[in-house]
């Protein structure tokens, strides 16, 4: 029986290594875009509903963190789908190691998010950018399975990050634009390169 | 493919891939799938602790199945042999291990409820 638990154990080892040294094509590209085209719409129902959301900060942070839930669930359901038919063999080791790397960065975002609402609301002036530094990050932390070209993206969101925290004080703080622009090109950005960075067909796995 | 037959009814050991299902070849095979970009002849004979003539003949089974393919070369006038996984070997080979997974859970489930049984040998 030990014999046989250790083979089980070799087999679970070896698809692990497989999956590490896997390019991962569960993201679909389209599911992507249409995330980067909701950021759009969101940050068009901010600038029409929200004229002021550094007085309404609930409902500025409930604009954007429904956003993202969507835009989550949208890419999750797809990712699981995609993967199962793409990774066949590997589908479960694949979508783990995809969450392990991208999710760490999301999940610091959510609780910098939570500690700033609670404890420090003057500073959710910084959210914007730190949100995009954070996806950035997450990016970065998920290059090892992707496309070269992906690297590209993470630089934008740090840098449109970065830019937000340098210049989102004060008058035009929490504007639109802020999360609409960057989100709704680099989703794009990314689409772009999951469509066409990928090196071979997708039946290698 | 030296299966035998299953004293258990339902264990299905027809159904590993032939080609895989050899030792040195699964050797082979379990290197090369966990480097994808490649590895080199002398590589590939030192992580299988395999002679030269036994690696190259299994290479040759393992290529003209197009598992692998094999590419030559020379570095400093000296021949380089390069074997790397192809797409469609690495997928038969995910699914050999998925058959083989499914076996021996198959056996551990038969020895949980029948331990005193007879038990199934599974192929060398």
């Amino acid at each position: 029986m030990a014999d046989l638990y250790k083979a089980l154990a070799q087999i679970h080892a070896i698809r692990g290594q497989v999956a590490r040294g896997t390019e991962f094509r569960g993201y679909g590209a389209e599911t992507v875009a249409a995330t980067g085209v909701l950021a759009g719409a969101a940050a068009l129902l901010q600038s029409i509903w929200l004229k002021r959301p550094d007085e309404h900060l609930t409902a500025y942070l409930g604009i954007w963190i429904a956003t993202a839930a969507l835009a989550a669930l949208l890419t999750g359901l797809q990712t699981i789908n995609r993967t199962r038919r793409v990774h066949s063999g590997l589908a479960r080791q694949m979508i783990l190691s995809a969450a392990e790397s991208f999710l760490p960065a999301i999940l610091a975002g959510a609780l910098v998010t939570l500690a700033l609402a609670r404890a420090a609301p003057q500073a959710l002036w910084t959210l914007p950018g730190l949100w995009q530094i954070f996806y950035g990050l997450g990016i970065f932390a998920s290059c090892r399975f992707m496309p070269r070209q992906m690297l590209a993206v993470g630089v934008w969101f740090l840098a449109t990050g970065a830019l937000c925290l340098s210049a989102g004080k004060g008058a035009g703080a929490l504007s639109p634009w802020e999360m609409g622009f960057p989100f709704g090109i680099g989703q794009l950005l990314i689409a772009l390169v999951l469509k066409f960075g990928f090196r071979e067909a997708d039946d290698d796995a | 493919m030296r299966s035998r037959k299953p004293t258990r009814p339902g264990l299905a050991y027809d159904a590993l891939d032939s080609v895989i299902h050899e030792r040195a070849r699964l050797s082979v095979l379990t290197s090369l799938v966990t480097h994808p970009k490649g590895l080199g002849f002398a590589e590939l004979k030192a992580m299988c602790a395999l002679t030269d003539g036994n690696l190259s003949r299994h290479l040759q089974v393992l290529k003209a199945a197009r598992l692998i393919e094999i590419t030559k070369d020379t570095d400093r006038h000296r021949p380089l042999t390069f074997c790397r996984m192809t797409a469609a070997g690495r997928k038969r080979y995910l699914e050999y291990l998925a058959v083989l997974e499914q076996l021996i859970r198959e056996v551990v489930a038969g020895e949980k409820t029948d331990p005193n049984g007879e038990t199934a040998q599974l192929p060398a």
